[in-house]
């Protein structure tokens, strides 16, 4: 995930500054800034609806912003601007294949629209699908393929060109584990040979194992960026609770918030996720009024501060699918 | 220019694989051509078989021999009932008929030719076994001879009340009987404009089939939309009016290979010729268009894909049957004017020029109505607000 130290010192390949979008009255996108230096994985960490893929048309150019500014290895970016979409690679978070073409005519088709030609294109599309393991099922059609194949296309099509940024959008919703992890493994291989990443995704564990640098966004708006660290430095140390069980009424949020050692509440239907300060000392504590509220417990778990602490703590949220 | 080639040729090579197109292209208005053939094509190509007549005429009665000359020369004219006269004697024609040897009977009584020539009522005896539309020709033939001869009769008896010799009574009742018409109808050179029964046929369906397989070029944005393929297209380095002009040339080429193997299929399978090719030509170029640009508009008020093909399955019927896709339409004032102006109606209208022998100036305006529709869907188009799909 570290970067060496010329790779840092080379302009930023991205630079997204004050952009906002709307929609009629919503305000998707508020005024979000960040830039990506070659090799570096930058996440988009924030829950659906938060804004990330607004944010993330806007800088492929499918969208126009009403303001702020998106450039692409020095270039400005737009729904009309060509030139800087030949740095970018879009992964889309839907399956954007075609399913009567084999993998290996999608892979050809998109490099062609890239302005690839020849052997060069061929010798491409084969080491892309040697790549994506998917050598032996390159002349079949990808409406045969199964969900993880179809997501490592997904991929491929995106990384083919050997794009300066590589855009992915949720590249890991519903898959299984196993190809996940290809997934995962695929993108650490990216900021290896030089090619800036921006990542979003909702499930922190990958932003923690991937990502340089972590924006997180909610509401359509970048409430903080930072490495891991520097992001789990703003919770002050706090523990992340999980109290799980049901009858979780207003009244226990209320008697859990004063308590003084909480931080912050989060009720969802079935679990409340807490801020708690020192909190292997205060847990007994915590769980007693929240029985005495009325909560019906089943289930407590402490957590040391991670991303989903973080998120709790600027939003006041848990950060959920 | 390579991009659109790029994405129009792997457009049709998805559209070959799909095979819907094929079928909704060529399979099912061939099939449906051939299954309207069978219901309609017996009374429409109705073959008419010969038939015999008994003919009694008194001797030495020039007038009477009317009735057997032109029963004879019934077989002579294009397209007539070949009619073998079988001259009998008068108490032998009833009975001819009864045993089968005739059709019909006629008996022309004796006195026939005096009685004519002096201006009197004469009735003529027929006889006929079973109706046919063979034997109802034949009658309607000599009903008309006789009526002739009846304007013949009449004429001589107005001569001889306004007293012409009767010597040159004679001669006015022959001038009757064998004077031509007074007006006599000639074909125009200008092309007839009305397509034969089988020609509508392949037409109208060619038409009607047209604007589905159009829909496959154009709609698929929708469907790109959907899958998510739009966004990467458009995220491609290039201007993101090739993706449209893309669908736009793919429903073209489709439009285009369809309504040509149709029109030539089914002109071989019915035996119909359409004229000659440059104005067909015409023809398929600019009805494609018209049927490819009301594509544009189906796109911009559908927002799925389902959506799309509901809207254009109804664009297709409407425009399909109000062009005269199964059976023609007419109407006055208001109406009459909107289905002229309906691009299947103009295709029928200009095929029907050109399989009369008409050219490319006899086309202007069905021409001109399929190219305005096509002008007229593109802006409209362009005003309805986008869904996000076209533009």
């Amino acid at each position: 995930m570290s970067q060496p130290a010329a790779v840092r010192s080379a302009p930023d390949v991205l630079v997204v500054d004050g952009v906002v979008r709307r929609f009629g009255d919503l305000t998707a996108v508020d005024g979000v800034s960040f830039h990506i230096a070659p090799g570096e994985t930058y996440g988009l960490l924030g829950p659906n609806g938060a804004g990330k893929t607004t944010t993330i048309s806007i800088i492929a150019g499918l969208l126009a912003a009403d303001a702020g500014e998106v450039t692409v290895a020095g270039e400005r970016m737009g729904p009309q601007a060509v030139a800087p979409k030949r740095h970018i690679g879009l992964v889309p978070q839907d399956l954007a294949i075609y399913p009567e073409l084999s993998a290996r005519e999608n892979l050809a088709f998109f490099g062609r629209l890239q302005g690839m030609r020849g052997s060069a294109l061929s010798d491409r599309v084969a080491e892309v699908l040697e790549l994506l393991g998917l050598s032996d099922r390159a002349k079949g059609p990808t409406k045969e393929f199964s969900g993880g194949m179809k997501r490592r296309l997904n991929i491929g099509i995106g990384l083919l060109h050997h794009p300066r940024l590589l855009i992915l959008d949720e590249p890991t919703v519903g898959v299984d584990p196993q190809s996940r992890n290809a997934i995962l493994e695929s993108v650490e291989a990216l900021s290896v040979e030089g090619m800036a990443v921006l990542y979003t995704t909702h499930y922190m564990e990958e932003a923690e194992r991937l990502c340089d640098r972590i924006g997180i966004i909610d509401s359509g708006t970048l409430q903080a960026e930072g490495t891991r660290d520097d992001l789990l430095r703003l919770t002050a140390e706090a523990d992340t609770v999980r109290l799980s069980g049901s009858a979780i009424g207003p009244e226990v949020s209320a008697a859990l918030r004063a308590l003084p050692h909480v931080e912050r509440v989060d009720a969802g239907p079935h679990e409340l996720t807490l801020l708690v300060h020192d909190a292997p000392a205060r847990v007994a504590e915590v769980v007693t009024t929240a029985s005495a509220a009325g909560m019906a417990l089943t289930g407590v778990e402490i957590s040391r501060p991670d991303l989903e602490s973080v998120f709790l703590h600027l939003t006041g949220r848990a950060l959920r699918d | 220019m390579s991009h659109l080639l790029t994405m129009t040729l792997s457009d049709l090579r998805q559209r070959i694989r799909d095979k819907s197109v094929l079928l909704f292209a060529f399979v099912v208005p061939l099939a449906l051509m051939g299954v309207f053939n069978l219901i309609f094509g017996t009374s429409q190509d109705l073959d008419l078989q010969p038939v015999t007549v008994a003919v009694s005429t008194p001797a030495d009665d020039p007038l009477a021999s009317v009735v057997p000359d032109v029963l004879d020369g019934l077989d002579e004219t294009d397209g007539g009932v070949a009619v073998t006269v079988l001259e009998l004697p008068s108490d032998e024609v009833s009975e001819a008929v009864d045993d089968g040897r005739a059709a019909l009977g006629i008996e022309v009584p004796a006195g026939f030719g005096a009685a004519v020539s002096e201006g009197e009522d004469v009735a003529v005896t027929v006889s006929e076994g079973e109706s046919s539309v063979e034997t109802a020709i034949a009658l309607s033939v000599v009903d008309g001879a006789l009526a002739r001869l009846h304007a013949q009769s009449v004429t001589v008896g107005a001569a001889a009340a306004a007293g012409v010799p009767p010597d040159e009574l004679e001669a006015v009742a022959a001038e009757v009987a064998s004077g031509g018409p007074a007006f006599t109808v000639v074909p125009g050179e200008a092309a007839t404009q009305q397509l034969s029964p089988a020609a509508a046929l392949v037409a109208g369906q060619t038409g009607l089939f047209l604007l589905f397989t159009v829909s496959f070029g154009v709609l698929g944005l929708i469907e790109e939309r959907q899958n998510g393929t739009l966004a990467r297209l458009r995220s491609m380095p290039m201007a993101s009016w090739l993706i449209v002009a893309a669908k736009a040339l793919v429903s073209f080429v489709l439009g285009i290979v369809a309504t040509t193997v149709l029109l030539t299929v089914g002109g071989a399978m019915f035996d119909v010729d359409f004229g000659s090719p440059v104005p067909v030509g015409v023809i398929v170029v600019s009805v494609v268009l018209a049927a490819t640009s009301v594509m544009f508009l189906v796109v911009r008020v559908a927002r799925t894909a389902e959506q799309a093909s509901v809207a254009a399955s109804i664009v297709a019927l409407v425009l399909g049957i109000g062009g005269g896709a199964f059976t023609p339409i007419s109407a006055s004032g208001a109406l009459g004017t909107l289905l002229d102006l309906n691009p299947i109606a103009a295709f029928m209208r200009g095929l029907g020029i050109t399989s009369g022998g008409g050219g490319l100036t006899d086309i202007t305006v069905p021409v001109m109505i399929m190219l305005g529709f096509a002008v007229v869907m593109v802006v409209l188009s362009r005003v309805i607000p986008d869904r996000g799909v076209v533009s």
